[in-house]
């Protein structure tokens, strides 16, 4: 039989740490500093967990063994010998990250780095535009042939798309037709972040009330 | 060799990213593999930056028993006592590694997630108070986005679900037609559009060296 | 200063004993009042509804410990149509703290109710570092990015694996996230790879979303513990989600009055000086 029963004390140990983080809400206050010091150490240490895991040990350690161990036996020996000069390469490049904690070397963290900017830069841009861009363009052309309610809708979505758009033009200045169009635009953004706010509300309320019921329910088992 | 061999770095590994996306899969598949590969275990190390950092600055002020050394010292404690079980390996003892059961487990689901949850829920005291303080019908354009949210912030619960359908059966349906898939959406694909295309002029510059502040300093 | 004036200059702490009290009596005196289905919740259902059982679906785990309140009733509910069609689920994450604990957590808990089996009826592929390579790479391998599952087990062992190699093998992608990751997962997967997506997401991130249904390029839309409380109530199976609208309600209508208060606030104020004026 087990000496403790760790599910009860980690709640009560979860318990204890949420009512000193909502002891901030009345003053800063030891209890709160401790708890955010540890919320803290905590993460960072299961970021270490998690690389050693994902990443060094998953997409490094095993590959190259694997790999190693069938250029050692099997046929194709050439493929298998690159794939670990690869991944050795990659862990590598990995490692080199770490040089910016050495000023005289720091710039050979450059190396890393720019791969991984310019790699997600050129898939970003590519999906920026032919997965934003363009089908948002294409939804907002009008369909005429459509019902008269569908109509309407379209026509609204396409004033406030072109109004909005020229709202956030500001190499000119908003005098004229173009003043008068921004203003509709401004109104138009107006409703849609009041709506917005609407929702952050909900999303906020939603958060503390499961924190509320972790405490009645999960912890203090007052309500069933 | 400190900027120059970093842009053309930067050119290629886009320009391959841009290539793979027009090339049939056949002919460019394995490079395009194998680079994106490098690119998750290289973004990997990048996370541990991070925790290096933290340990180094706490650990300075531990030993220097500086102001709030204490809690700077919790902190220490709570980062290696989740890190080291989970690095040990599992045939060790099941409280070891990452899985049910394990004290990394343990650390994260108990005291790491409601601490996690606790910090954003206050976020909705602060939205209670700040929408008591400030959100002022001032302006014209004020008025429209505080009759718009309480709109929505009715619409969205039963209560006013309810209240809603009483005075018309079909107000909520209106509601989220013209209001969230009218206007909303007309706004926010501006915002989209507009948002899309300001990233991809950046991509650009970053594969073209035009952008290169993520070198840091010389 | 007058009554309306002092109403609206009430002390912080005050409002938030307010607003915590306003949570917690529903708990004790719950309403239940009817919860409406929205268009986008049905349709989003029906999407999943209409894929013929055994189809693989990717569910991703998308989302950070500190919204579990609206978040996880979404993965849950959406758990109990997928094994309940006998799906095959294959989950993931793009979030480094806590996305694999809580996806694992998750998943064990319902693999549990609906005895499912792991490696033949679900699998956890994980975490693994830099979202746009980790999207882009799956649609060419998806063992090229995860050699092994979450528990270091290489995908080659794990039967479901064996018929699965990137997106082109997946039916359908159900995304619940609480950041922008969501974009990424349109712009890139279903952009480029056609594979249809559906999508939970924390009320914050919820309106802009709309524009993705309204184009086409989500099938459907799950946004706050509304939408989580919509899909438990399609999926018969009422969670925390349905149980946290009570509270929600509440507290919703003492906002409004707070901003009514501190607009009625204002206005006598202005009055006032106009008067003296």
């Amino acid at each position: 039989m087990p000496m403790f029963n760790w599910t009860i004390i980690g709640t009560w140990v979860a318990g204890f740490f949420t009512l000193s983080l909502f002891s901030f809400l009345y003053k800063d206050n030891p209890f709160y500093r401790f708890a955010e010091h540890v919320f803290a150490g905590l993460s960072a240490g299961y970021y270490i967990g998690l690389i050693y895991h994902s990443v060094i040990l998953a997409q490094l350690v095993q590959p190259i063994e694997e790999h190693w161990a069938a250029a050692a036996t099997g046929p194709d020996v050439g493929h298998h010998i690159m794939k670990v000069a690869f991944l050795l390469f990659a862990g590598f490049m990995g490692v080199l990250m770490f040089a910016r904690f050495f000023p005289k070397v720091s710039w050979i963290s450059r190396y890393p780095l720019a791969f991984v900017m310019g790699n997600t830069a050129g898939i970003e841009l590519m999906s920026r535009l032919h997965g934003m861009v363009l089908p948002q363009m294409r939804a907002t052309f009008v369909d005429l042939n459509a019902s008269f309610g569908n109509v309407v809708l379209n026509l609204i979505i396409l004033v406030g798309v072109l109004t909005t758009l020229i709202y956030f033009y500001f190499s000119k200045e908003h005098k004229g037709v173009l003043g008068v169009t921004a203003r509709v635009g401004i109104w138009f953004i107006m409703i849609a972040f009041g709506a917005h706010f609407g929702y952050t509300v909900m999303a906020r309320v939603s958060l503390l009330i499961g924190q509320v019921n972790f405490i009645f329910i999960d912890w203090l088992k007052i309500i069933s | 060799m400190k900027k120059a061999v970093p842009v053309a770095i930067a050119f290629l590994s886009g320009l391959a990213m841009i290539l793979a996306f027009f090339l049939n899969p056949d002919k460019f598949g394995n490079i395009e593999e194998e680079l994106l590969q490098w690119a998750t275990i290289i973004a990997g190390f990048t996370l541990l930056l991070g925790v290096v950092s933290i340990v180094r600055v706490n650990w300075r002020s531990v030993k220097r028993f500086d102001k709030g050394w204490f809690n700077k010292a919790a902190l220490l404690i709570a980062l290696f006592a989740t890190a080291i079980p989970s690095i040990i390996p599992t045939s060790w003892s099941p409280l070891f590694g990452r899985g049910d059961g394990s004290i990394y487990d343990w650390l994260f689901t108990y005291p790491n997630a409601q601490m996690q949850s606790t910090m954003f829920a206050m976020l909705a005291f602060y939205i209670a108070s700040a929408a008591y303080r400030a959100f002022r019908a001032r302006t014209t354009e004020a008025t429209l986005l505080l009759i718009t949210a309480i709109i929505v912030m009715l619409w969205r619960v039963p209560m006013g679900e309810s209240l809603f359908a009483s005075i018309y059966s079909g107000l909520p349906n209106l509601i989220n037609t013209y209001v969230m898939g009218g206007v909303n959406v007309a706004v926010q694909r501006g915002i989209i559009i507009g948002g899309a295309l300001g990233a991809s002029a950046t991509s650009l510059r970053v594969i073209l060296g035009i952008e290169r502040t993520y070198m840091g300093r010389n | 200063m007058n009554f309306w004036e002092k109403l609206g200059k009430l002390d912080r702490r005050l409002v938030y004993s307010m607003v915590a009290v306003t949570v917690i009596i529903p708990l004790f005196v719950p309403l239940n009042l009817p919860i409406d289905i929205t268009p986008e919740a049905r349709e989003l259902y029906n999407s999943v509804e209409a894929l013929p059982d055994s189809s693989v679906v990717l569910l991703t785990f998308d989302y950070y410990a500190s919204t579990v309140a609206e978040t996880e009733p979404m993965s849950i509910a959406v758990l109990n149509q997928l094994f309940r069609k006998n799906m095959k689920v294959i989950t993931m994450t793009t979030i480094p703290l806590g996305g694999p604990t809580i996806a694992q957590n998750v998943m064990k808990m319902m693999a549990a109710k609906y005895g499912k089996k792991y490696g033949i009826d679900y699998v956890n592929l994980g975490y693994k570092a830099n979202y746009t390579a980790v999207l882009k790479g799956m649609g060419v391998s998806i063992a090229s990015i995860y050699p092994t599952d979450q528990n270091g087990t290489p995908l080659s062992q794990l039967p479901l694996m064996q018929h699965v190699k990137n997106y082109g093998d997946i039916s359908y992608i159900f995304v619940v996230a609480d950041n922008a990751i969501l974009d990424y997962w349109i712009s890139i997967v279903n952009a480029q790879y056609q594979i249809p997506i559906g999508a939970g997401t924390t009320a914050v991130m919820a309106p802009k979303y709309y524009s993705y249904v309204q184009s086409g390029q989500m099938t459907g839309l799950l946004g706050g513990m509304k939408g989580a409380a919509e899909y438990e109530l399609l999926v018969h199976a009422k969670g925390k989600a349905v149980l946290g609208m009570n509270s929600q309600s509440m507290v919703h209508l003492l906002i409004i009055a707070f901003v009514i208060l501190g607009n009625v606030a204002l206005f006598t104020s202005r009055r006032k000086v106009h008067a003296n004026v």
